[in-house]
C-alpha cells in the first residue's frame, strides 16, 4: 500500500461497506415497513457508494472490485471501528447513524475540494445521495431526543457509548502528510474532527443531552485487537488507538489531546470485526470468481 | 455513413428500457450522456441514476446488446462516468408521461420544494410524503388523500 492515495480510498469505501453490511441486518426486522425500506434503501446506498470508491481503488491497485471489496483479509479493513459494532437496538443504530452520516457529510464536504479528479467527480454524486441519509438521521435525532423518557434515555446512552468510537473515523491516515501536500486531502483529520464536533456539539445541547458529550471528555482508550497474525507493520502503532477527550472552550465543543496509538485506519479492528468479516466475504472467499 | 450509424444507435438507445420501470426509455431518462461513433468502435457513455441501483449492470449489458445489433463489426463500449451527475431534471417530458402512465409520480423541476406532487392516478395535488425511501433507491413513498392510494414518486436529485 505505497500509493497514500489507496489508502484513503480504502478508508472510505471500507467505511461504506461495512456501515452497509452492518445496516443490511436490519431488512425485514425493523418494527414497521416504511422504516424497514429505509434502512434497507440506505445500505444499499452505501454498497455502491463503497463500490464507486472501490472502482477508483482498484485503478491503483490492479485488483477489481470484488477482490477488494470481499478478497481481503481481515486485518486489510481500513473502516472506522465504529462502523464494525453491532447493531444491537434501535437507539444505537440511530445514534450510530447521525454521528456516521454527520461525520461523512463533513469529510465529503472537504474532499469536494481535493485535487484528487476522479475522487471529486464521485463525491459530487454521493453528496447528492447522502442528503436523504442525514434527513433520515435527523428526523430520527429528533424522534429519540425529545421523545418518551425511556427513548431519551436509551439514545443518550447509546450515543454516550458511539461518540468515542465515532470521533476516530477521523484517525490519521498513514501517508496523511502526503495526501494533504499534494492537496488530494484537503483538511487533515484533526481539522475535519473539529469542524464536525462543533456540529454535533451544537445539535446534543440543543437538546439538551450535553451529558453526552462530557462522557467524552475522558480520552478513550479502545479494545481494540488485531485481527489476524499480527504481521502486519504495526511500528510504534503497537498501542490501541486512544481518542482525544472533549472540553467546552468558548462557546462550543473541542477536542483536547491527539490521536496516538493504531485502530481501525491502521487495521486493528474490535473483536466484532472477525464474525462480520467471516459472514461478509465467506461468499466471494468459498467460490471465487463465481458470477450470477 | 457514421452520421447515419450515429442516428442508428441512437434509435437503439431509445428501445432500451429501464428494467425495473419497463416503459421508460433510458433515453428519455436522461442516462445517455454521449455517443461517439469511430471508424472502429462506438463508445456510449452513461449516467448511473443512484450509484447503488442494483439494475446499472442489466442496463449495461441491455445497451451493449442494442447498440450492437447496429453496430456491425465495430466494437460497442458502454461505460459508466460520474461527471456530470445525473439529475431528475434530465428525464424528458416523454420519460414524465412514462413514469406517470406506470404510476409513479415524476420529481419536480429543482430547486422547486417537492409538495403538492401531482397523485399519478387521479391528478389531485391533495398528497403527503410517506417516506423518501421507496423499495428502489431512486423513489418514494407517496400519498394521495383525495382517491387513497400510496403511489410512488421519483426520488428528486439534483
Amino acid at each position: 500500500m505505497s500509493d497514500p492515495r489507496l489508502t484513503l480510498l480504502l478508508a472510505l469505501a471500507d467505511d461504506e461497506l461495512v456501515m452497509g453490511h452492518r445496516l443490511s441486518e436490519w431488512t425485514g426486522w425493523v418494527p414497521y415497513v416504511e422504516e424497514d425500506l429505509a434502512m434497507s434503501s440506505i445500505a444499499q446506498d452505501e454498497m455502491g457508494h463503497a463500490r464507486a470508491l472501490f472502482e477508483i481503488a482498484a485503478t491503483i491497485d490492479g485488483r477489481d472490485v470484488d477482490a477488494l471489496a470481499l478478497g481481503r483479509d481481515a486485518d486489510e479493513y481500513r473502516n472506522a471501528v465504529i462502523c464494525e459494532r453491532p447493531n444491537r437496538d434501535y437507539a444505537y443504530t440511530a445514534a450510530r447513524h447521525y454521528l456516521y452520516d454527520t461525520a461523512d457529510a463533513v469529510r465529503l464536504e472537504a474532499l469536494q475540494a481535493s485535487t484528487f479528479k476522479e475522487l471529486v467527480e464521485v463525491v459530487g454524486v454521493l453528496r447528492l445521495e447522502e442528503r436523504y441519509h442525514g434527513d433520515h438521521a435527523r428526523v430520527w435525532f429528533e424522534r429519540l431526543s425529545t421523545g418518551p423518557v425511556e427513548a431519551r434515555q436509551r439514545f443518550a446512552g447509546a450515543m454516550s457509548e458511539a461518540l468515542p468510537e465515532a470521533m476516530a473515523i477521523f484517525e490519521p491516515l498513514s501517508g496523511e502528510d502526503a495526501l494533504l501536500a499534494d492537496g488530494t486531502l484537503p483538511r487533515s483529520g484533526e481539522d475535519m474532527l473539529a469542524t464536525w464536533l462543533a456540529t454535533i456539539g451544537t445539535d446534543l445541547e440543543a437538546v439538551g443531552l450535553d451529558a453526552v458529550l462530557e462522557s467524552g471528555s475522558e480520552p478513550t482508550v479502545g479494545e481494540m485487537v488485531p485481527t489476524s497474525s499480527g504481521a502486519s507493520e504495526l511500528t510504534d502503532d503497537a498501542r490501541p488507538l486512544r481518542v482525544p477527550g472533549l472540553a467546552r472552550r468558548d462557546g462550543s465543543w473541542v477536542h483536547a489531546g491527539e490521536f496516538s496509538g493504531a485502530g481501525g485506519r491502521q487495521g486493528r479492528h474490535s473483536d466484532d470485526f472477525p464474525a462480520l468479516w467471516e459472514e461478509m466475504t465467506g461468499l466471494y472467499r468459498a467460490h471465487r470468481g463465481a458470477t450470477w | 455513413m457514421v452520421a447515419t450509424l450515429e442516428t442508428m444507435v441512437l434509435e437503439a438507445l431509445s428501445r432500451v428500457m429501464d428494467p425495473e420501470i419497463p416503459v421508460c426509455a433510458i433515453t428519455d431518462l436522461g442516462l445517455v450522456e454521449r455517443v461517439e461513433v469511430t471508424d472502429d468502435a462506438v463508445d456510449v457513455t452513461l449516467l448511473p441514476t443512484f450509484v447503488g441501483c442494483p439494475a446499472l449492470d442489466a442496463i449495461r449489458e441491455d445497451t451493449e446488446r442494442a447498440v450492437q445489433e447496429v453496430a456491425g463489426d465495430r466494437d460497442v463500449r458502454v461505460a459508466y462516468v460520474y461527471d456530470p451527475p445525473w439529475t431528475t431534471d434530465r428525464v424528458n417530458e416523454r420519460g414524465r408521461e412514462a413514469l406517470r402512465s406506470f404510476g409513479i409520480a415524476p420529481a419536480q423541476p429543482l430547486p422547486v420544494l417537492q409538495i403538492a406532487i401531482p397523485c399519478p392516478h387521479c391528478g389531485s395535488r391533495a398528497t403527503t410524503i410517506e417516506s423518501e425511501f421507496g423499495p428502489t433507491p431512486c423513489r418514494t413513498v407517496r400519498y394521495c388523500t383525495s382517491c387513497r392510494n400510496p403511489f410512488e414518486g421519483f426520488k428528486p436529485k439534483g
